[in-house]
């Protein structure tokens, strides 16, 4: 395989720079709750700072290679080492993670959860920076399950500190759900090993390279393909999550405090289906061709249903969170047609639901915070009280139910277009009728949103909330309730990003097409993609 | 570009209006920008852009058409001169001027985003910027003092800027950016005065049903995109999203039936959930809720007849897919008789005068698509440019009427009568424009309605042509009863200066806004004196926007006058694509502003019969043969006389009933069960809403989505709990029953055992130890005469 | 016949190589030292043998890494019956760190019990001292000597607190219970001598195969050997004894037994299985299957119930013995005997770290709390920060989450139970994964405690750590990061080709 190994300290040091920043805050008292947030933002700020500089480093026009290829050795005895590199699938993501922890940085300047306590509640976040990085930069089975785990415990202890009043539970939830996915997987990737190991040709040593992997995954047997795909299928599965592994989802969403909504929206569930499209497909391309119609039809299921169950909401978190079991349901179902169109498609979505549902999660955090409830019923008039946030959470919906000009369309629309032809060898017929599901979907995702938009942001305040406020004039956005101020500055800091993000990828979705395609195409290459 | 030119110079000028024809919907969306960020600071709160870009691209697009006309001028004068006279069947070929720029690729398509002008395209781009230009002209004193005027203005010019997108699409996928775009300031703009649930009720309405027939869009994108695709790649060298792409392709006799009529149906249920088609028509008169502006705008003369545009737009798919060519009944022409006749006869049951005209709205779009639907392209092309005028100018007297004569009132019954002498000016546009609609020669509607009816009837539809002209006699009707009871006969309500209070005027009328807001109203100041002294004739700004599309109303139709003679065809002359054969010269659509080269005019093979006879090899064919009927004064008079029978039937009957209170006509849906039961019918309006609202939506929104809720909530996740609880449990029993008490359950061992699952000190009690010494030799005496046995 | 062999040959005193032996012997040594000091110093002063007791830990480590560094690599002696390989050494060591770490963890609690420190470090030196010669020991007869040797003391030190019954009890259950399973484990050694006629562990398997008449005889003598070790590491159903023990003796005790006596059972077990019948696979392979199946899942249910720390910890450390357990039960299937010795070799090293960690937390912990409930540890995070993160990394560690030790000692299992690729493997393989899960149950359940609770009664007064338990928790979590983050430096202790030789592999 041929890489770009110059600058290889460059992913090194945007992984584990903010655990640096970690050792640092350790020696912070706690009591300095200023200090250790200046700490913990210069971390992340450097941390992307290394990342910009890797983005201007990147060759794009070789971005099918892997670059800033690193391979040192790390565990001799299991044949795995530190192996590490950046393509045009993990650029994108592994950027996201970097933008994402920054402005969740800013947005904690001033929004600590109770019980308080920043400097831990700081420290988990650069854990979970690690984390996510590195599981976009690995390039070793064993590594990037190393990766996928460290994410687990601070996500768990983010939840279950300073979480809702369910937070327990859903934190153990999510803890075990994830942990029963991972542990088959590991035996599914330790299987892997062994039978690839059988199967390679002469000279060529056994190691856990995913890159190797994928050179040789295809001289398995049809058989022991599918069993480990399905090992693989679930440790994803649940991560993404998929129908019907998805029921920590709503819990663990509606519990965890802004931040960690907005991290596990923007980025963990992406470890999912970034393992589909890293490891579990291109390695094992015959087990995928059998599961692709399952996986299709869990998606399209997850789509349908999902939306079903925001109608059913009357939490506005809550709703937000079950949109991403619809949304990662686009996503999947473009992974499952196992064309280059889907999958650019599908990492698109993930981007596109990052930076949305990332969005909306922090809208929904700020409209708890200044009506103290996110009960749909009680929420209404938000347009008069606070115009900007109103609008704000308007132009989210729009974006999240696929509007064209808007991220989240480029998102949608080629993944259910990917459906009518999938790749080769896959059942047409199935998968053309799961277009026109998918794309009923979309109907119901602007009725859920639309409704959820309706009824907070149009109409007359309640009275319980409408205090204070008698918006006159033609600028309609000097209403002021008790707390009801409307976006202030941390937020605007914060925001800003994303909704431009939103905007241009939606104008100019090039951008991100021109960086993902090459290296899609290679990961396909066993598909004749 | 080189190539363009190339081709150019043969036959065709172009010119820098044609070649920058991209412009005209950026200026509407830089100037959305500039409203959205500082509007709220400018003079006039930022309707300045609005208004200006809209002027700016009506002058290009104006620009544009003109330099068309040079184009295709001088491309028949060289073909004139090239080929002796009498070898034409039709138009010489004129390129579209197409350019292209990569915006996205993915799996090696490349997706191009650019401009398609033709005469079709120059057509709506020239009405849209037009009316767009009245209207927000109209607007600035319509909704002066609004606390929402700037919103406003960034809506309607975003608006614009989206329609003008779409129309000038060289390819699905920016079309479908448009169309969407046009769906989200449908939404904003109806739901503009959303403090009234019912407002936003119907935005939320219009947007979601719209919504459900876009689903036919990108399905119906997809299934042509993946046929075509090939086919064109290799031939053109252009996507299968591309414009003249598929319609060559489908031309081509290469496309795949299936694939052309399933594609063809699914963009077609998109055109209806937009063009307020049946059975998707409903949401059409609740989105009269919208500031009337926009009701002239979006919901009259431009962004309804999208879907129109769009099977206009890829004819050549729908021609081959639903068979047009043939005189059976297809899908396209059943859709649009059925309209007709529905929404006329909902007219006749309306209170509300924008409710009217919003049937009169849908019932048009109806004849449009059964002109499509029957071959008759250019007359439906036509009447799409004539309807634009006379109904945004019926929508703009409305709103005049209210806006001065009805004090925000709709309701005709109540509010409204006599009011012919104090607007003159208002009254005077709106009668031209109800003659016009009604199809009374010489005015607009006349030329292209009789156009559709003539032309459906030439192509062997007959049926559809008597549907046709009942329509026209209900159009007439329905319209005379509306101006009879708004301008004619006493004044009642507002009309009679009675200034009645808020609730009545919330009972008398929910879906105008304006109620909500009157306390910051600015402009109620003003409207209260009006109440004062009564109804009154609208300012300028209000009235020129009247008089300029009351003028239009009467001349438009000149510009496709048949009965004048071919030399007054013009409209078939520049717009009509010709159905010729042409070369295909080179095929490299890639990069930027390249164009889709077309050929000199006697390159083409002089071959009658596009969709008849498959092309040669290295020949590609945009668009079929459509036949023309000729047109005969005796046809048309039949229908001038059904037409005038309606208009002097509807006068008589109102005069009878509404001013005379004639007993055998008063209360006769009460006395006669079938008028009631009609009636009944009529005013639930067919009981659709009922069927949508209550049934679908609700069933959706409430039992099913509860059940998977349920679901997720007690199965689904029922389980996982279950697999944690019994977990436990298991845990618990095996610790009290098997660890603690081992082999026999010693009575005190129990008690023990549950003060011991507790984890509380326990007293020594040997008996455990023999217990324990029991298990582990028995487990031992076990586990060897296993393996004995098996080891032997 | 042998004995008539044995008169015809003249004796002579088998030559010794001391180097080979100089860790007993300094242990040797240190025991008497202690005594001799004990006697003469006074009660206030009695400190002073905890620290003796240390450094004869140290003192015997020494000799260990000469060993570990002379090129010379095996020295056997008395015609391989006593033994001094990689293998050896590296228990060896961890045995002796073992104990120092205990020794740390045990200074405050007997001085502040003042219990009968003097006695109390002999008796542990002379423990450890047997597990040392556990490691080495090639033949049933010192097999056994060296398992009285390290047991009998350990049943003393169980009783230790003597006025509290609870530790008497303890004492008592773990003492018959032991003889019990001696006296299985020598019926099954004298019925192995009788088939094959030597208690030479390379003969037994040279000679064992279960095969002819005496099939059923071996068969059954095997089992009981193994049942004997079985009980040593407490697999069910021979754990019974385990939790009321732990949970009655001293924590450092405990400490002490649930790592170093269950580590010298595995020793045992594994030199047994790859010298002794490598070749009766078909009789110990089934069988150490199931023990390993149930133990890890009974021990897990039965540690989901627990609320009191020690016994929940107990019942966590059966169902760890169940995933060592595991590579045992294929090691003879394919060629999985050397991952599956590494395997358990590894697992034993980053147990033995994370678990004598979780009890430094624990009785760091309890020395303010004074309670052994998990309900105690509310709230810990908040007003111990560094306590909460060292117990959460401990216990994420025994959940097997990466990167902590304990994730690459349950990776090297899967893994050797992978290598060996048989159904059966699979099966267990399978079993092992959903297990880990379930453990996370109870794990998390104190993490939940530790974060996410407030404190009971408010009990917020910082903890004060002694320097001893300073000194042994930082030795085990940089012991447990390390192994975790690097997992290379402690893989290499699991290479060992020695004891694998058997197996042809």
């Amino acid at each position: 395989m041929d890489v770009l190994r110059d600058q290889n300290w460059v992913l090194s040091a945007g992984t584990f720079l903010p655990l640096v920043g970690v050792l640092v805050m350790l020696f912070i008292p706690k009591a300095e709750e200023e200090l250790s947030k200046l700490v913990a933002l210069l971390t992340a700020v450097a941390t992307l700072g290394v990342g910009v500089y890797t983005l201007t480093q990147f060759d794009f026009d070789q971005a099918d290679k892997l670059q800033f290829f690193a391979d040192a050795e790390w565990i001799k005895v299991i044949s795995s080492n530190y192996t590490i590199g950046l393509d045009g699938m993990s650029l994108p993501l592994y950027f996201l993670s970097m933008v994402v922890t920054v402005l969740v940085m800013i947005y904690s300047w001033n929004h600590i959860p109770s019980p308080g306590n920043p400097k831990a509640f700081l420290i988990l976040m650069l854990i979970l920076q690690t984390g996510m990085a590195g599981t976009f930069v690995s390039q070793d089975l064993i590594l990037f399950f190393v990766f996928f785990e460290v994410v687990l415990l601070p996500m768990y202890f983010m939840i279950g500190v300073w979480g809702g009043e369910q937070r327990q539970y859903a934190s153990l939830k999510f803890f075990l759900y994830t942990m029963f996915g991972s542990a088959l997987m590991l035996v599914a990737f330790i299987a892997l090993f062994f039978k690839v190991r059988g199967a390679l040709p002469e000279g060529v040593e056994a190691s856990f390279s995913i890159p190797q992997l994928v050179e040789y995954g295809g001289l398995l047997g049809r058989s022991a393909q599918i069993w480990i795909f399905g090992g693989m299928f679930v440790g994803f599965a649940v991560k993404v999550p998929m129908f019907p592994f998805h029921t920590w989802l709503p819990d663990a969403h509606t519990q965890a405090p802004t931040q960690g909504s907005v991290i596990l929206a923007a980025i963990l569930l992406k470890l999912g289906t970034y393992g589909f499209v890293r490891i579990a497909i291109p390695v094992l391309p015959e087990a995928a061709k059998e599961w692709a119609p399952w996986i299709g039809l869990l998606a399209v299921i997850g789509i349908i249903y999902g939306a079903l169950g925001c109608l059913a909401q009357t939490d506005m978190k809550r709703l937000i969170a079950f949109s991403s079991v619809a949304h990662m349901g686009f996503v999947m179902l473009g992974i499952s047609t196992l064309t280059p169109m889907g999958f650019n498609a599908a990492i698109f979505g993930m981007v596109a639901h990052g930076l949305i549902t990332g969005m909306l999660f922090f809208i929904a955090g700020s409209v708890k915070e200044r009506y103290h409830t996110l009960e749909i019923a009680r929420l209404s008039g938000m347009l008069k009280q606070i115009p900007k946030l109103g609008w704000i959470l308007g132009f989210c919906a729009m974006a999240s139910l696929g509007l064209p000009g808007l991220a989240g369309f480029w998102g949608e629309f080629p993944a259910i277009l990917s459906a009518y032809s999938p790749a080769v060898g896959l059942p047409e017929e199935t998968f053309r009728t799961f277009m026109v599901i998918a794309a009923l979907g979309t109907v119901f995702a602007a009725a859920y949103l639309l409704w959820l938009f309706q009824r907070t942001a149009f109409g007359e305040p309640k009275p319980e909330f409408a205090g204070g406020d008698h918006g006159h004039g033609a600028h309609g956005d000097d209403g002021h309730g008790d707390d009801l101020h409307d976006v202030n500055i941390f937020e605007w800091i914060a925001w800003t990003p994303f909704l431009i993000a939103i905007v241009v990828f939606g104008v100019y979705p090039q951008l991100m097409f021109k960086v993902i395609d090459p290296a899609v195409q290679v990961a396909l290459r066993a598909f004749g993609g | 570009m080189f190539a363009a030119e190339a081709a150019a110079e043969v036959h065709a000028s172009t010119g820098w209006f044609l070649e920058h024809a991209w412009l005209i919907p950026i200026i509407p969306a830089v100037a959305f920008a500039l409203i959205i960020f500082f509007g709220k600071r400018m003079p006039m709160k930022g309707s300045e852009f609005g208004v200006a870009s809209m002027f700016a691209s009506l002058v290009l697009a104006v620009g544009a058409a003109w330099q068309w006309i040079q184009r295709v001028d001088g491309a028949s004068s060289v073909a004139h001169s090239a080929v002796e006279e009498g070898a034409y069947h039709s138009a010489p070929f004129v390129g579209p001027i197409i350019r292209e720029w990569t915006w996205w690729q993915s799996g090696g398509v490349e997706f191009g985003i650019g401009q398609h002008i033709d005469g079709l395209a120059l057509t709506l781009l020239v009405v849209v910027a037009f009316i767009s230009s009245l209207v927000q002209v109209y607007s600035l004193e319509y909704l002066r003092g609004d606390r929402r005027y700037t919103h406003f203005f960034a809506a309607l010019t975003l608006f614009s800027a989206g329609m003008l997108g779409m129309v000038l699409a060289p390819n699905m996928v920016q079309l479908i950016l448009g169309w969407e775009i046009m769906g989200l300031c449908s939404f904003l703009l109806i739901g503009h005065w959303w403090e009234e649930e019912a407002n936003s009720r119907a935005a939320l309405k219009a947007f979601f049903t719209v919504r459900v027939g876009d689903v036919g869009l990108l399905v119906g994108t997809g299934i042509l995109f993946f046929s075509a695709n090939s086919w064109t790649q290799e031939n053109l060298g252009v996507s299968g999203f591309n414009i003249s792409g598929l319609s060559a392709w489908a031309m081509s006799g290469a496309a795949s039936q299936s694939a052309l009529t399933w594609g063809a149906v699914a963009l077609f249920v998109a055109c209806i959930g937009k063009s307020g088609q049946f059975p998707l028509h409903t949401w059409l008169p609740d989105a009269m809720a919208g500031p009337t502006p926009v009701s002239s705008l979006l919901h009259s003369s431009t962004m309804v007849v999208a879907g129109v545009f769009l099977v206009g737009r890829l004819y050549p798919v729908f021609w081959e897919g639903m068979k047009i060519g043939d005189t059976n009944i297809n899908f396209i022409v059943l859709i649009g008789g059925i309209t007709i006749v529905i929404a006329a006869l909902l007219a006749f049951v309306q209170h509300d005068i924008k409710k009217v005209l919003a049937y009169s709205t849908v019932s048009q779009l109806g004849y449009m698509m059964l002109g499509l639907g029957a071959g008759a392209w250019i007359a439906a092309i036509f009447h799409i440019f004539t309807h634009a005028f006379f109904k945004a100018c019926l929508f703009l007297a409305a709103g005049s009427v209210s806006h001065s004569g009805s004090h925000h009132s709709f309701d005709m019954k109540k509010d409204m009568g006599g009011l012919a002498k104090k607007m003159p000016i208002t009254a005077t546009t709106w009668i031209i424009s109800t003659l016009a609609l009604a199809g009374v020669f010489p005015l607009a509607g006349f030329f292209s309605k009789d156009e559709i009816i003539d032309n459906v009837g030439h192509n062997g539809y007959n049926a559809f042509m008597i549907v046709g002209l009942s329509g026209a006699f209900l159009t007439a009707a329905y319209m005379t009863r509306a101006t009879y009871l708004t301008f004619f006969g006493e004044s009642r309500g507002a009309a009679a200066g009675e200034h009645h209070d808020q609730d009545g005027a919330h009972a008398v009328h929910d879906d105008h806004g304006a109620h909500a807001v009157h306390d910051d109203h600015g402009a109620h100041a003003a409207h209260d004196d009006h109440g004062a002294k009564g109804p009154h004739e609208s300012p300028k700004l209000i009235t020129v926007p009247l008089m300029i599309l009351a003028a239009l109303a009467v001349v438009a139709g000149l510009a496709n006058a048949t009965p004048f003679g071919s030399n007054w065809e013009r409209f078939k002359k520049y717009v009509e694509p010709s159905s010729e054969y042409v070369m295909v010269e080179s095929a490299s659509a890639s990069g930027p502003g390249e164009s889709i080269v077309v050929p000199a005019a006697e390159e083409g093979a002089k071959k009658e019969g596009c969709a008849t006879v498959a092309p040669d090899e290295g020949m590609v064919c945009y668009f079929p043969t459509v036949s023309h009927a000729k047109f005969k004064w005796s046809k048309a008079a039949l229908s001038l006389v059904i037409v005038a029978l309606g208009l002097v039937s509807s006068w008589l009957f109102c005069i009878q009933y509404y001013t005379r209170r004639d007993r055998r006509l008063v209360g006769l849906t009460e006395r006669n069960t079938v008028l009631r039961g009609g009636y009944k019918v009529l005013w639930n309006k067919y009981y659709l809403d009922a069927l949508y609202e209550t049934v679908i939506v609700r069933a959706v929104a409430y039992p099913i989505s509860r059940a998977a809720y349920w679901l997720n909530q007690n199965v689904l996740d029922g389980i996982v709990n279950t697999v944690g609880k019994v977990a436990r449990r298991v845990a618990g029993w095996v610790y009290r029953n098997i660890d603690q008490r081992v082999v026999d359950g010693a009575v005190n061992g129990s008690g023990a055992a549950a003060r011991g699952s507790g984890g509380v000190l326990r007293p020594v009690q040997s008996g455990k130890v023999n217990q324990y010494g029991a298990l582990l030799f028995a487990a031992a005496a076990i586990g060897a005469l296993i393996l004995v046995i098996i080891n032997t | 016949m042998s004995s008539s062999i044995l008169a015809r040959v003249p004796w002579q005193s088998p030559a010794i190589d001391y180097h080979a032996i100089a860790p007993e012997i300094v242990l040797a040594g240190g025991i008497c030292l202690i005594i001799l000091v004990d006697l003469f110093i006074s009660e206030s002063r009695k400190w002073i043998t905890a620290s003796l007791a240390g450094f004869v830990m140290l003192g015997a480590l020494l000799p260990i890494l000469t060993l570990a560094v002379s090129d010379s690599d095996v020295r056997t002696m008395f015609d391989g019956r006593y033994v001094v390989d990689e293998f050896a050494l590296t228990l060896k060591a961890l045995f002796l760190v073992a104990g120092y770490v205990v020794v740390l963890l045990s200074q405050n609690h007997v001085e502040e019990g003042d219990y009968y420190q003097g006695e109390y470090y002999t008796l542990l030196l002379t423990s450890v001292t047997g597990m040392v010669m556990m490691a080495s020991s090639r033949d049933l007869v010192s097999i056994f000597v060296a398992l009285e040797f390290l047991s009998i003391p350990a049943y003393m030190l169980a009783a230790w607190r003597k006025r509290d019954r609870k530790s008497n009890e303890a004492g008592v259950k773990y003492y018959l219970l032991g003889v019990f399973a001696s006296a299985v484990m020598l019926y099954g050694m004298s019925l192995l001598y009788g088939v094959t006629g030597s208690t030479l562990l390379s003969e037994i398997g040279s000679r064992l195969t279960v095969e002819g008449q005496f099939g059923g005889v071996e068969a059954l003598g095997i089992t009981f050997v193994v049942i004997g070790f079985a009980f040593k590491v407490s697999a069910v159903p021979f754990h019974s004894w385990a939790p009321d023990t732990y949970e009655g003796a001293p924590i450092p005790v405990t400490a002490f037994l649930s790592v170093a006596s269950k580590a010298a059972g595995f020793v045992a077990l594994v030199t047994l299985v790859y010298v002794g019948f490598p070749r009766a696979q078909d009789v110990w392979q089934p069988f150490i299957w199931v023990l390993a199946a149930i133990t890890m899942t009974f021990g897990n249910l039965l540690a989901l119930r627990q609320s009191n720390i020690v016994r929940l910890l107990a019942y966590s450390s059966i169902s760890q013995g169940g995933f060592i357990l595991m590579p045992l039960a294929v090691a003879g299937t394919g060629d999985a005997a050397g991952p599956a010795l590494q395997a358990v070799v590894v697992y034993l090293l980053v147990y033995a770290a994370m678990n004598l960690g979780m009890f430094a937390v624990v009785i760091t912990v309890s020395r303010t709390t004074r309670s052994g409930e998990i309900s105690s540890l509310g709230g810990l995070f908040s007003y111990a920060p560094a306590l909460g993160v060292l117990m959460t990394i401990f216990l994420a560690s025994l959940a097997g989450i990466p990167p902590l030790g304990g994730w690459i000692a349950k990776f090297g299992a899967f893994r050797a139970v992978l290598e060996a690729g048989s159904g059966w493997a699979y099966a267990i393989a399978v079993i092992g994964a959903v297990n880990s899960v379930v453990a996370f149950g109870y794990y998390g359940n104190i993490m939940r405690e530790v974060w996410m609770k407030p404190a009971p009664h408010g009990e917020t007064t910082t903890v004060r750590t002694p320097s001893s338990l300073v000194a042994a928790l930082s030795i085990t979590v940089v012991g447990t990061l390390l192994f975790g983050i690097l997992p290379g430096t402690i893989m290499r202790f699991g290479d060992l080709v020695d004891l694998t030789g058997a197996f042809g592999g």
